[in-house]
């Protein structure tokens, strides 16, 4: 039988093994004990792992206040348990307990040896890619200072590179003891830029296809791929399970979400200035519906009388007119 | 531009019933001794001497002065200072200036100065104040939206009353005009008459003198201290513009004032007569079509101009939103001057087209610049007066080429029968040249607002 004492994260701290029929450890603060536990909630004495004949495992109580459990059932006092595998909790320590009849499954393959063979190569891709967005913006907007503002865009991707990339290094320095500079590089610079280069997409598609839902798809698609970076940062820098990495990146995501959309659309309520245009035009673009002629928009238009009048009901509930009630 | 003027005036005009409005006085310099006694038995003789006014004294006999404090003296009976106070209120919410007429029990004003008591009945009333400091209740007889005027009363008083003059003062007539300004006690100052603004929808005179807020309904008189119109408006940021409306529309509104409005209509009703009123001037102004269908071609776009007649267009030196963005600009407006409520003025339009050239910009630089320069807000308006916006846009095939089309409106929310209308077209064919027009309306029935949009699209036109 092998018997680890395993940590918050389930990594083993200590590890055990025993041997032929009949082989006993006993785990308890004692110091006679074969596995000694710095635990305040356990006894002296507190429980005895027995080998078996047929490889299987007896689990005994030595009448401790804070009773033994197995895979969270308390063990009776005076018969014991028998199991092949199963995490065995004394106090509060956490043993794993494995036989010869615990099932072993086949070798997993390296799937990500990719990135990690490749890191620098791809470290460098996703921040040029960064760069080269920042620089396209700067084109699309200045084009007469370009230099200028490539330097700055550059400036700017690897400051917030940097800053983010070196958070993400520390918690793995803290929790692996390496640093893992080039991954975490990797995962944030290939991540932004797949964020930033497909909402243009999305945008150019949008307009093709007038379908404004598009951009909100691609809104979705940046949340996503922002989501999905997280979990990657977070499978690198701790040793959360693949569950409790999702979650906290969905929370993470929403929490960025909700940040960006009061930057970029304020919470400011029933702004009554605003209007949509609808998506940004594309001059001279390839387009996938047909255009209205007038009269048919016109039809559309007539719409919007019931439209704005759904929005003064909502304004007048909001905040009702002062002297409405005759 | 022309908007924000627009809305200052409205601001001007509010709170000169509030605080007393800049309003064209003309003061005739002649010695016109406005009889501020009463008696019934002198009837006016001339005959642009509106009837129903009473005058002590045979004005025309009497000498001209060119003093304004004889005309001051004369008329300082007759003109009442009107004041509003929300609820219980000992402190005035707003004022403006009156003026007797008829048989001395009515007073003339300004509905813009009398908008919020006949809007919110329960929580505004009306108070006058007398030149002898005598006060009371007053009520709202009759309104005028769109000329701007209201009849008041009070049960309790006689006041000396003005007579009118129907018809307009040639330009150049010196002129006075009565009332208070900024709350600092009765005022007079005085000026010149410029004859009628041109090109306006609604009639005013334009008065040059001094002008200050508060004035708003007070008396504009001439040389014989006969009353030509009254205090209405300043354009805001200008010295010493100001308009008065004129009296020949006092007596058709003295005619329906026979009893005090909230007595006989509920506030709702109120306030659709107040619509009704607006929307009656609209159909009338923008609607209607003009004797030629004015346009003005720029880099091969017919742009529409006249689409309803007053429409006054003018080239505007616009700064171009990038040093390699070449921009043409025809900006097109009837500015509002009707207010239904202080600070919102309706049946306005304005229209702007731009013609965008990129001096060698790539397609996807220049396309940056049209989409901001589209996106740019031109609207305005408090969320206390107006709903939010309701938005459609569609790619749309206009005559010659295509164009993105946005079109939102909103209602407005005292007033269900009025609409905002916010039309922008973006020609999306052209990678080196675009159109980005605009047309807004302010303050229209929505199926009018809709077939001046219909016009307005059928008229952009694309030739080669």
């Amino acid at each position: 039988m092998l018997i680890e004492q395993i940590g918050p994260h389930r990594q083993p701290l200590l590890r055990q093994r025993y041997t032929g029929a009949g082989a006993e450890c006993r785990v308890g603060r004692d110091l006679g004990c074969d596995i000694v536990v710095d635990d305040e909630h356990a006894a002296p004495q507190h429980a005895v792992l027995t080998l078996l004949e047929d490889g299987r495992v007896s689990v005994r109580d030595l009448g401790a206040r804070n009773a033994t459990r197995v895979d969270g059932k308390l063990v009776p006092a005076d018969t014991g348990v028998i199991v092949e595998q199963g995490e065995v909790i004394v106090g509060r320590t956490r043993l794993r307990l494995r036989t010869r009849h615990t099932p072993i499954g086949p070798e997993r393959v390296f799937r990500r040896d990719f990135v990690r063979r490749h890191r620098t190569l791809l470290a460098a891709a996703g921040v040029s890619a960064c760069i080269a967005y920042g620089g396209f913006l700067q084109w699309l907007n200045a084009p007469s200072s370009m230099l200028r503002g490539v330097t700055k865009a550059t400036l700017v991707v690897f400051g917030l590179i940097a800053l983010w990339t070196g958070l993400w290094a520390l918690t793995t320095k803290l929790n692996h003891g390496s640093w893992q500079v080039r991954v975490h590089v990797t995962i944030a610079s290939i991540g932004a830029a797949f964020c930033a280069w497909g909402y243009w997409v999305a945008g150019l598609v949008a307009f093709a296809a007038q379908w404004s839902v598009l951009v909100q798809i691609g809104v979705a698609v940046v949340g996503g791929a922002a989501l999905f970076a997280l979990y990657l940062h977070l499978r690198q820098a701790t040793h959360y399970g693949r569950r409790m990495a999702l979650a906290l990146a969905g929370a993470a995501t929403l929490v960025i979400g909700a940040i960006a959309w009061v930057i970029a659309i304020g919470v400011e309520d029933g702004d009554v200035n605003r209007v949509d245009l609808g998506p940004q035009v594309r001059l001279g673009a390839e387009r996938v519906v047909p255009n209205r002629d007038i009269a048919d928009y016109l039809a559309e238009v007539d719409e919007l009388k019931r439209a704005a009048a759904r929005e003064r009901q909502k304004s007048l509930l909001n905040a009702p007119l002062a002297d409405a009630d005759d | 531009m022309d908007l924000k003027i627009a809305r200052l005036v409205a601001v001007l005009w509010l709170y000169g019933s509030a605080t007393g409005a800049a309003a064209a006085a003309e003061a005739p310099p002649v010695p016109a001794e406005v009889p501020v006694g009463r008696s019934p038995e002198e009837k006016a003789p001339d005959a642009d001497t509106v009837d129903a006014a009473t005058v002590d004294a045979d004005i025309a006999s009497q000498e001209l002065s060119g003093d304004a404090k004889v005309r001051l003296d004369a008329a300082r009976d007759a003109v009442v200072q009107i004041r509003g106070f929300f609820e219980e209120s000992e402190s005035s919410a707003f004022h403006g200036s009156g003026f007797a007429v008829d048989d001395g029990r009515r007073i003339v004003t300004n509905y813009h100065v009398v908008a919020q008591a006949v809007l919110y009945p329960r929580q505004y009333r009306l108070e006058y104040l007398a030149s002898d400091g005598r006060k009371g209740p007053l009520n709202v007889l009759a309104i005028d939206v769109p000329n701007d005027l209201a009849i008041v009363a009070a049960d309790d008083f006689e006041l000396p009353s003005l007579k009118l003059r129907s018809e307009i003062p040639a330009q150049g007539e010196r002129a006075w005009s009565i009332g208070f300004p900024l709350n600092l006690g009765l005022t007079i100052t005085e000026g010149v008459a410029n004859g009628l603004v041109e090109n306006s929808t609604v009639q005013r005179i334009h008065y040059t003198g001094a002008i200050n807020s508060g004035m708003s309904g007070g008396p504009a008189l001439d040389r014989r201290g006969r009353v030509y119109g009254v205090n209405v408006s300043v354009v805001s940021g200008r010295q010493l513009v100001g308009f008065v409306v004129p009296a020949r529309h006092i007596p058709p509104l003295l005619a329906r004032a026979k009893q005090p409005l909230t007595q006989s209509v509920s506030a709702q009703q109120l306030r659709q007569r107040v619509t009704a009123q607006a929307l009656a001037y609209e159909a009338e102004v923008l609607e209607a079509r003009p004797d030629t269908a004015g346009t003005q071609t720029v880099r091969g776009y017919v742009l529409p101009t006249q689409i309803s007649p007053h429409v006054a267009c003018t080239t505007v030196d616009e700064r171009s939103p990038h040093v390699r963005v070449r921009v043409e600009t025809v900006s097109c407006s009837i500015q509002s001057r009707i207010v239904v409520q202080s600070g919102l003025n309706v049946a306005g339009l304005s229209m702007q087209h731009r013609i965008l050239q990129s001096v060698g910009m790539h397609p996807l630089q220049f396309e940056r610049q049209v989409n901001r320069v589209a996106a740019v807000p031109r609207r305005a308006g408090a969320s206390a007066h107006v709903a939010p916006f309701a938005c459609r846009d569609a790619l749309v095939s206009l005559d010659g080429f295509d164009a993105r089309i946005s079109t939102c409106v909103r209602q407005y929310r005292l007033f269900a029968g009025l609409y905002d209308f916010d039309v922008t077209v973006v020609g999306i064919d052209d990678t080196q040249q675009a159109l980005v027009s605009w047309l807004a309306l302010q303050g229209v029935a929505f199926e009018s607002g809709r077939r001046i949009m219909e016009r307005y699209l059928g008229a952009l036109q694309w030739t080669p």
